[in-house]
């Protein structure tokens, strides 16, 4: 029983719990938390960080690389680099999760504005028209169900406990690795989704605008994929690599 | 098995003969070939015959010892290394006299063949081993089943017991009433209600209201019951197998092993099958599992009772009575204390009397034909389950300290070795014929924690709300098998995308056609729910998304429907009431005083129209009318609530047909409240850690909680007893059950999870 114990510090979000980040100042927010022990609002996830090696939850991995995000989402840098005795499989993969499910946020924008009487295709460039690889032979979706198929292929293939058996998606340690014929499918996922980021920017570049803004998004996935070398170079069509070129300096900082 | 393997190695000597024969020319090459290797040729030259009846010894021996067999194993491979490795050696020799080539060598061959045969025959002997083991896992599932029918076939005559006091217990009520005799009951030809009549009387039971259940009515109905058991002719004897019984379920006289088991579960079913018949004279035969020495005896039970009647005198009966009131010993409290509780159990038997409506019909013209007659009824599963926990009550030996409760350790389908358990044994004994729930369906395609989940009121259907932003919809019909489990798959057929931020709760019409859902970005959203059978792949339908009730500042954390009205509470402080769909969609908005705090969860009250029940951070919960919008009573317990530390209300929910509310606190506690007076009713300790869900049955029944322990727990109502814990998710940070829910028409149960998946049980 952890109640009455000042110093525990319970990760929770309770019902009742505001969105909003508090006016007040954080530390003396998670102060005055621990000292009321749960009594006092708290905001959503709003709770100081814990280090890796302490967590000795099942989804360890998840819940650190969302802990770098919240605290700053334009550190790229810093949430794309791999703790020690990380396995690399395993870490691509719960990147890849949170890219897939950061980006409902897009959909979301898109499904506003991308319509499949503007965007017939799905388009980046005139150069390339992208079929849909849900269907059981590739189709030329509207490029919002292309999104739409997109993103919910990966959920299913990244949740799928034939690929991804659930020992490795949820792992005590940090060691388990995924079999290499499941690291390969990364590769394609990362390769769809980023057309995707490429139809925004192209067709729908206020939205794109906003949420990278919010997000950093792109300019993180740009920075994985790269990283970990799971797409070539000439499909990163976005321009964004310009700005990584000055990026290290600005997140080093 | 021996005689298994003797013949096999008959059949197999054969060919192996036949190579020996071959092999006899060579055996001079092989010790010709290398000195080295003799030994081991030798051991298979001497081979022909003697070698070949070595190996079949050796087999045999695997085969007897079984458990050694891997120990055996081995050293047979080892020596057939040997013979192989002998190949190469032996194959210099030959080469010079014969024209082979020099890898085929006969001796070679001969030994491959010995080494490939006894490898075959010791895979064929742990076949054999495993078949056995399979056949005796057959044998004790069938053991298992027969004495689940027989307990079935019992309880099923209790129904009917049951049933038959209720029913002349109305009949007695009406006349007193009406002061005439009701238009078709008549008390020794039940059998003369027909559909029609019947439909009348549970109409009629449902104009009643519960506070007619007076002690008079029920005071006759005792007689009823007493009279009914003078015409059965409930003596002695039956007693003393129904203890029997008790004790069997209890688990005293219950081995942990298979035929203690079989032969309790079966001991206990011969009381229900022999009816009247000695327990003694039953037990023996049916512990050997022979069907027909059952049969014979149940045939036998069923002719002794006519004879009983006519000797039964008034002194029997009596003490049959007591007995009997004994054993249902839920119905004495209940006279005593409260008459809610009384009706609530009548209501309970009432309703399950529907499910049975044509059997009822078809009842035999005397009362006494009618318990022995051959009571195999389609009960449906849920009557079945509502029984065991009667005579789980019965049991009595279950009152168990709340906190003993939360030590029963549920290795969720090992009801056997439970058994073991000090304190649980009773309730695994039970379990092991009561309705346990087992994770069926896996929803897995979240990204994030599942917030919450709903059921579609009539189809195998529910949404499931996230942390990742979307909901999804499932059907149970479309899964996917999934590999080497006994669980499926269910891949989601639409994803919901609306909501900037984690979706926090989620509502359903009551015809199933709209779904609301509300979320950290403070809307709520309302979706047409797309068919069940939509394909997952379909173009984008832009009206699924049907409208947004824009009005919460800050995170709506609760939602709950009635009729076309929506409740929602928000971070923002404030309880909302909405009619969707409609020009000013926003019908009223419900504050409470600064020192409440802001609103956690909220729910209708389900048994009073126009009231709601919000829980605030004050951990008291407010019931409003919501056409005056002003406050009807508090529930407040100042003793048990002072000093509200972590008594933090995650969660409420309102009974279905009682003026109860339910709430699940921080404090590990479920608490339930009396509506009308507005105080606490009972407390519990429920989990080892915040009680994060509710939810109660369509029939009021049973409730299912949630907690962050990483269980959920199924209550009977009645005696507020754990009736099955499952440990259904894993933990993310501290958290880990968000969610649980009742399928409204069938049985289903499931349970949301932090770890991002959703699971249903049956």
């Amino acid at each position: 029983m952890k109640m009455a114990d000042g110093s525990t510090i319970l990760r929770r979000n309770r019902p009742g719990t505001k969105s909003k980040v508090s006016p007040h100042n954080i530390h003396t927010h998670i102060a005055c938390e621990i000292a009321n022990n749960s009594t006092t609002k708290q905001d959503f996830c709003r709770w100081p960080d814990e280090p890796l090696e302490e967590m000795d939850s099942t989804l360890a991995v998840q819940q650190y690389i969302q802990q770098l995000i919240k605290r700053d989402p334009s550190n790229v840098e810093l949430i794309l680099t791999m703790p020690e005795a990380q396995d690399e499989g395993v870490w691509k993969y719960e990147h890849l999760r949170q890219f897939c499910m950061e980006l409902n946020g897009l959909a979301v924008r898109l499904q506003k504005q991308c319509s499949p009487s503007t965007c017939t295709q799905m388009t980046a460039t005139d150069q390339w028209i992208f079929l849909c690889a849900a269907h059981k032979t590739p189709k030329e979706c509207p490029a919002i169900d292309y999104t739409r198929h997109t993103l919910d292929g990966a959920a299913c293939l990244l949740n799928s406990n034939k690929y991804f058996p659930s020992s490795v998606q949820l792992t005590t340690t940090h060691r388990v690795s995924i079999k290499e014929s499941s690291v390969t499918k990364l590769g394609s996922v990362c390769r769809r989704v980023y057309r995707i980021f490429s139809h925004a920017y192209f067709h729908h570049r206020r939205i794109f605008d906003e949420f990278e803004a919010e997000t950093y998004l792109c300019h993180r996935f740009t920075h994985f994929v790269t990283k970990y070398n799971l797409m070539s170079k000439e499909n990163l069509i976005v321009p964004i690599n310009e700005d990584e070129n000055a990026a290290p300096g600005e997140s080093e900082a | 098995m021996g005689t298994n393997s003797g013949a096999t190695a008959g059949i197999n000597n054969k060919p192996v003969g036949g190579a020996a024969v071959l092999g006899v020319g060579v055996v001079t090459n092989s010790s010709i070939g290398g000195n080295v290797l003799s030994n081991s040729l030798g051991a298979g030259g001497g081979l022909s015959i003697s070698g070949l009846g070595g190996q079949n010894a050796n087999v045999g021996g695997i085969v007897s010892n079984m458990g050694g067999g891997g120990n055996n194993g081995g050293g047979n491979d080892d020596s057939g290394n040997g013979g192989m490795g002998g190949n190469p050696g032996g194959g210099g020799g030959p080469n010079n006299q014969q024209a082979t080539t020099p890898q085929y060598t006969i001796p070679g061959i001969l030994h491959f063949i010995q080494h490939e045969w006894s490898r075959f025959e010791l895979e064929r002997s742990q076949w054999d081993v495993d078949r056995a083991e399979l056949q005796a896992r057959i044998a004790m599932l069938l053991g298992e089943r027969k004495c689940l029918e027989s307990l079935k076939s019992d309880l099923t005559r209790r129904i009917k017991m049951l049933e038959y006091a209720l029913r002349q217990e109305r009949a007695k009520f009406y006349r007193l009433k009406y002061g005439t005799d009701p238009p078709q009951l008549n008390e020794f030809k039940p059998s003369s209600n027909d559909d029609g009549g019947l439909g009348g009387d549970v109409a009629t039971d449902s104009e009643v209201p519960y506070s007619s259940v007076s002690n008079t009515t029920w005071r006759q109905g005792r007689q009823m019951l007493r009279q009914y058991l003078a015409e059965i002719g409930y003596t002695d004897n039956i007693i003393d197998v129904r203890s029997n019984r008790v004790r069997s379920i209890l688990g005293l006289n219950n081995n942990a092993d298979h035929d203690g088991v079989g032969g309790g579960g079966i001991g206990g079913g011969c009381g229900s099958g022999s009816g009247s018949g000695g327990g003694g004279e039953n037990l023996s035969p049916n512990i050997n599992g022979n069907e027909s020495n059952k049969r014979a005896s149940e045939s036998e039970g069923r002719h002794t009772p006519a004879k009983k009647v006519q000797q039964s005198n008034d002194a029997i009966i009596l003490d049959t009575e007591a007995a009997v009131m004994a054993n249902f010993e839920f119905l004495g409290p209940t006279e005593m204390s409260d008459d809610d509780e009384i009706s609530d159990d009548l209501e309970m038997v009432a309703t399950d009397n529907e499910d049975s409506d044509v059997k009822m019909a078809k009842r035999p013209k005397s009362g006494k034909d009618m318990l022995t007659e051959d009571l195999e009824a389609e009960v449906g599963e849920q009557l079945l389950n509502d029984m065991n926990l009667m005579t789980e009550e019965v049991d009595g030996s279950l009152g168990l300290g709340e906190l003993a409760q939360l030590t029963v350790n549920n290795d969720s389908d090992g009801a056997y070795d439970a058994n073991a358990k000090d304190g649980t044994g009773g309730s695994a004994g039970g379990a092991g014929y009561r309705k346990t729930w087992n994770a069926k369906y896996t929803l897995r395609s979240h990204f994030d924690g599942v917030r919450s989940l709903i059921f579609h009121p009539e189809e195998p259907v529910l949404i499931t709300a996230s942390e990742d932003n979307t909901l999804k919809l499932w059907n149970l019909q479309k899964t996917v098998q999934a590999k080497k489990s006994a669980s499926l798959d269910v891949e989601p057929l639409y994803t919901f995308r609306a909501h900037t931020g984690p979706v926090l709760c989620l509502g359903m019409s009551s015809n199933g056609e709209t779904c609301y859902s509300g979320g950290l970005d403070g809307n709520i959203e309302c979706w047409q729910l797309p068919s069940p059978n939509i394909d997952p792949y379909d173009c984008y339908d832009p009206n699924v998304h049907s409208g947004t009730l824009e009005g919460h500042t800050d995170a709506v954390w609760g939602l709950t429907t009635m009729q076309n009205n929506i409740v929602s509470c928000s971070a923002d402080g404030t309880v909302k009431l909405w009619s969707p769909y409609t020009k000013e969609p926003l019908l009223r908005t419900y504050t409470a005083a600064e020192a409440e705090g802001g609103p956690s969860s909220v729910d209708f009250v389900r048994n009073e129209v126009d009231h709601i029940v919000v829980a605030y951070n004050s951990a008291h919960c407010i019931i409003y009318d919501t056409e005056t919008g002003k406050q009807v009573i508090k529930l407040e317990a100042t003793q048990e609530m002072s000093g509200n530390t972590g008594k933090f209300i995650n969660k409420v929910v309102s009974h279905p047909t009682l003026p109860i509310t339910i709430t699940a606190h921080e404090d590990r506690h479920i608490r339930f409240w009396d509506n009308t007076s507005g105080t606490l009713v009972h407390s519990m300790v429920a989990h080892l850690e915040p009680v994060t869900s509710l939810a109660v049955d369509a029939h009021g029944l049973y409730l299912l909680s949630g907690s962050h322990d990483c269980s959920i727990r199924l209550w009977n109502l009645d005696n507020k007893t754990c009736v099955q814990e499952i440990t259904a998710h894993r933990k993310k940070f501290d958290e880990s059950i968000f969610d649980v829910a009742f399928h409204a028409t069938k049985p289903y149960i499931a349970s949301a999870g932090a770890d991002g998946l959703a699971k249903v049980f049956v």
